[in-house]
């Protein structure tokens, strides 16, 4: 997958479309731990068992800071599909196909579904989570060094 | 009560041009002072700067000083920027209100602008999802266009909507934007034409959406004795305006076809004006793509919900039917710089209402302007006013 692509790479790194996931910049960081399982996580808050998405460090319907991961469906059923052929964001190659998945009712998801060719994924599908790596963020360690930070990222893929 | 009155406003020419941010701004500010002759740099007590990708395109942030010192501004009541994506225009609009209507302010420039074709030419689409949920739309591969794209597939299947009434929304607008000099677009387009154009994004073709736009635009609000003094033209009021979200994440949307941050927009702005949607007389809404034209009529209350295709068809949306929309060709045909839109949409409103546009709708007393912003998840409603009452 690419993520840093256009330019050869020598776009300034802030065209990186993927988030900061380790744990020196993301409070968040057990969803991407997470997701390296396989496991597609959020919060649930166990003051008013109020579960966000994304995951919080606070509880936005009670503002408590007590918290916990729970587990979400990793497979979803295909309301709507789109595929986009053109002007897509930087990092992403056309075409891209756009799903509206429903996940077992718990959550309606606006995906990328990917390992898919145009004009194969219908409304009705089944489809579940696909975890992929992505470029891997440089970051500065003492004396000098550069150390690059492993990066995944999620996308849905059609149950064959 | 002190009443807040636009008085005077212009634009630079919009399109891809070959001009920095602040020689747009400089374009715009000349415009809107050479519009009213009562009127100079030396008046303006606040400025209020409109821009969402100044950061990431002119790597300039604290940029309403630059705007203020370029146009020759002193200001000493307010001098910042706001940002709403592309509804930021709108959003300086509505706080030069407040401030004027509070007394924190007298004579407030709004002026909004964006030069969106840098560093290179393919800017927006590296750009576009920071304006969404980035960490979470944007890494997974959103930006603007499918999540509209979305949004027509449900209307259709839901309500019967179909590609040719949205593609009329196009036509109308490419035909009314064809006498407006400064905008992007002059050019008509008939309706086989748009609809067998490219496709964006099933089932949105190129002419069901908005292009990239480098731009700018301002204009001047005044409290009402100031107002008196500073134009010798029929006065033109802000009489409601308010901003509503309810979810900024795709996955907490609660429905693609109905915009519940829309209708709560509108339903405060109709009620701080005192009127009902049936007495809008012209309306400039967020046409960024032609579902969105058919969406904000429903949600707007101009028709009911799910009318919004046979609303464009019948002809309701054009000049002679129940209420012109887009009078002067919308973003479809002036273009879209986020930071402009809003303001564009309140000159023309001004024009309209003082009756000076370049096509008028004839006796108009009360307009209205909508813009949304990022993944559809803010709203915002002016309603303007000949009258107070």
């Amino acid at each position: 997958m690419k993520g840093i692509s256009l330019l050869e790479g020598k776009y300034a790194v802030t065209m990186d479309p993927y988030p900061q996931q380790s744990k020196e910049f993301n409070r968040i960081h057990p969803f991407y731990e997470n997701l390296r399982q396989k496991r597609f996580t959020t919060t649930r808050c166990r003051s008013c068992g109020w579960r966000s998405f994304p995951p919080r460090v606070i509880c936005p319907e009670c503002l408590s800071t007590e918290l916990e991961w729970v587990d979400l469906p990793v497979r979803g059923r295909v309301l709507v599909v789109t595929e986009e052929e053109t002007g897509v964001p930087a990092g992403f190659d056309p075409p891209l196909i756009h799903a509206l998945i429903d996940l077992d009712g718990q959550l309606t998801y606006f995906g990328r579904v990917i390992n898919c060719a145009t004009g194969e994924l219908k409304e009705g599908d089944e489809v579940k989570l696909a975890v992929f790596r992505v470029e891997p963020v440089p970051v500065d360690a003492k004396k000098g060094a550069v150390i690059l930070q492993e990066r995944v990222f999620f996308a849905f893929e059609k149950v064959k | 009560m002190r009443n807040v009155c636009v008085i005077a406003g212009g634009q630079s020419t919009w399109g891809l041009r070959r001009a920095s941010q602040r020689d747009l701004f400089q374009e715009a500010g000349k415009a809107c002072f050479d519009s009213n002759d009562l009127i100079s740099n030396k008046n303006i007590d606040g400025l209020i700067v409109a821009s969402a990708g100044t950061g990431r395109c002119s790597l300039q942030t604290h940029l309403a000083p630059l705007v203020a010192e370029y146009l020759g501004i002193k200001p000493e009541s307010v001098c910042a920027r706001v940002e709403l994506s592309g509804a930021s225009g709108s959003a300086g609009i509505i706080m030069a209100y407040g401030l004027i209507k509070s007394g924190v302010a007298d004579v407030v420039m709004v002026a909004g602008g964006e030069k969106l074709h840098l560093p290179q030419c393919r800017e927006a689409d590296y750009s576009g999802p920071g304006s969404l949920d980035r960490d979470w739309d944007g890494a997974m591969g959103l930006g603007l266009p499918p999540l509209f794209a979305l949004a027509a597939k449900q209307h259709m299947k839901k309500y019967g909507t179909t590609e040719e009434q949205m593609a009329l929304v196009a036509v109308k607008n490419r035909r009314n934007g064809m006498n407006n000099p400064k905008g992007q677009f002059r050019e008509p387009v008939d309706l086989k034409t748009a609809l067998n154009a490219k496709t964006v994004v099933q089932p949105l073709k190129l002419f069901d959406c908005c292009p990239v736009t480098d731009g700018a635009a301002a204009i001047i609000l005044a409290v009402e004795d100031k107002a008196r003094y500073f134009t010798d033209q029929p006065l033109v009021y802000i009489r409601g305006c308010a901003q509503a979200s309810a979810g900024n994440m795709t996955a907490n949307m609660a429905s693609w076809t109905t915009w519940e941050a829309l209708k709560t927009a509108a339903r405060q702005a109709y009620r701080n004006a005192r009127i009902q949607p049936q007495d809008v007389d012209v309306a400039q809404t967020h046409d960024c793509f032609t579902i969105a034209e058919i969406i904000a009529y429903e949600d707007l209350g101009f028709c009911e919900k799910g009318e919004g295709g046979c609303f464009i068809q019948e002809g309701k949306a054009d000049f002679g039917g129940q209420v012109p929309v887009n009078t002067d060709g919308g973003l479809l045909s002036c273009g879209h710089p986020p930071g402009a839109t809003g303001i564009r949409q309140g000159i023309e409103i001004m024009r309209q209402l003082r009756g000076d546009a370049v096509r008028q709708v004839a006796g108009a007393r009360i307009g209205l302007t909508h813009n949304l912003s990022g993944a559809i998840s803010a709203h915002t409603v002016v309603v303007y006013g000949r009258d107070l009452e």
